[in-house]
């Protein structure tokens, strides 16, 4: 019996991490933490300000961080994210993001 | 040393002794964060959580980036504040009462930002090269020694950061 060797080609195709990219296109949190030095009230004006807030929620959201280490203020897509943590750390708060767990 | 803000939105400090003088005039330096890796590392942090649930490529990514588009601006954004700042200092009027010299130093409502800017950065950064305490009562140091100095400035920084925020710069 003869046995022809059929040729075939193999295209490669990308791997793609699928669970990698599930994270970059999944809803971020954007986190301030606590730090010894921020004065209460600027990190309540500047939660205000950037998140358009009112003073209540901003101030629980201060004392969230103040008494707990950090709080999350802000759940959406990962662009505005960004452009919320570029804002918070331009005021030099403790900020930063993460895709939702 | 007196704060007193105007109605037309511009503010100032006045009765500024020659110590109080000094110590706002120390701000550029306070500010500068070159060789303490911790200040750096504090005024310019990565923008996504140290435990977030992230492949490292991705994390890698996105601080590249960071480091590339972002952090360009703040350094410039908080460099204008210190220099906005320095230059308002610099500008001060001189009173002497009783052959005492006096400061006094008016600023337009449009500084109040970079004002805030400039003296928290120099807090930061005091508290990191510093090593300072949460509270001044806690701090170790003997009076007059440099961290008893830094934290005296800190205080003073902070006491004119509270009025800006709550007396020129708080939305009601």
């Amino acid at each position: 019996m003869v046995v022809e060797h059929a040729s075939v080609e193999v295209e490669s195709i990308p791997v793609v991490d699928v669970a990698s990219s599930d994270k970059l296109t999944s809803p971020w949190q954007v986190l301030i933490f606590d730090d010894p030095v921020n004065l209460m009230s600027f990190v309540t004006l500047v939660i205000r300000r950037i998140f358009g807030y009112s003073e209540q929620k901003a101030t629980e959201l201060m004392l969230q961080v103040h008494q707990k280490g950090r709080a999350i203020v802000w759940t959406g897509d990962r662009e505005k994210a960004e452009l919320f943590v570029q804002q918070l750390q331009s005021h030099q708060l403790l900020a930063s993001m993460q895709p939702v767990e | 040393m007196e704060l007193i803000s105007h109605n037309d939105g511009s503010w100032s400090l006045r009765k500024v002794s020659e110590l109080e003088y000094l110590m706002l005039s120390r701000i550029q330096e306070s500010a500068d964060p070159a060789g303490c890796n911790e200040a750096c590392s504090r005024l310019y942090p990565s923008p996504v959580t140290a435990t977030a649930d992230l492949d490292q490529q991705d994390t890698w990514s996105i601080e590249a980036d960071w480091r590339e588009y972002t952090e360009p601006d703040l350094r410039k954004g908080f460099g204008k504040a210190i220099q906005t700042v320095a230059a308002d200092i610099e500008s001060a009027a001189i009173e002497r009462v009783s052959g005492v010299d006096f400061y006094e130093i008016n600023v337009p409502k449009i500084h109040a930002e970079y004002w805030c800017s400039a003296l928290n950065q120099a807090r930061l950064v005091s508290h990191y090269r510093h090593d300072l305490p949460a509270e001044p009562g806690e701090i170790s140091k003997a009076p007059g020694s440099e961290e008893w100095m830094a934290m005296l400035q800190s205080e003073i920084y902070g006491i004119i950061m509270e009025f800006l925020v709550t007396r020129v710069l708080w939305i009601k």
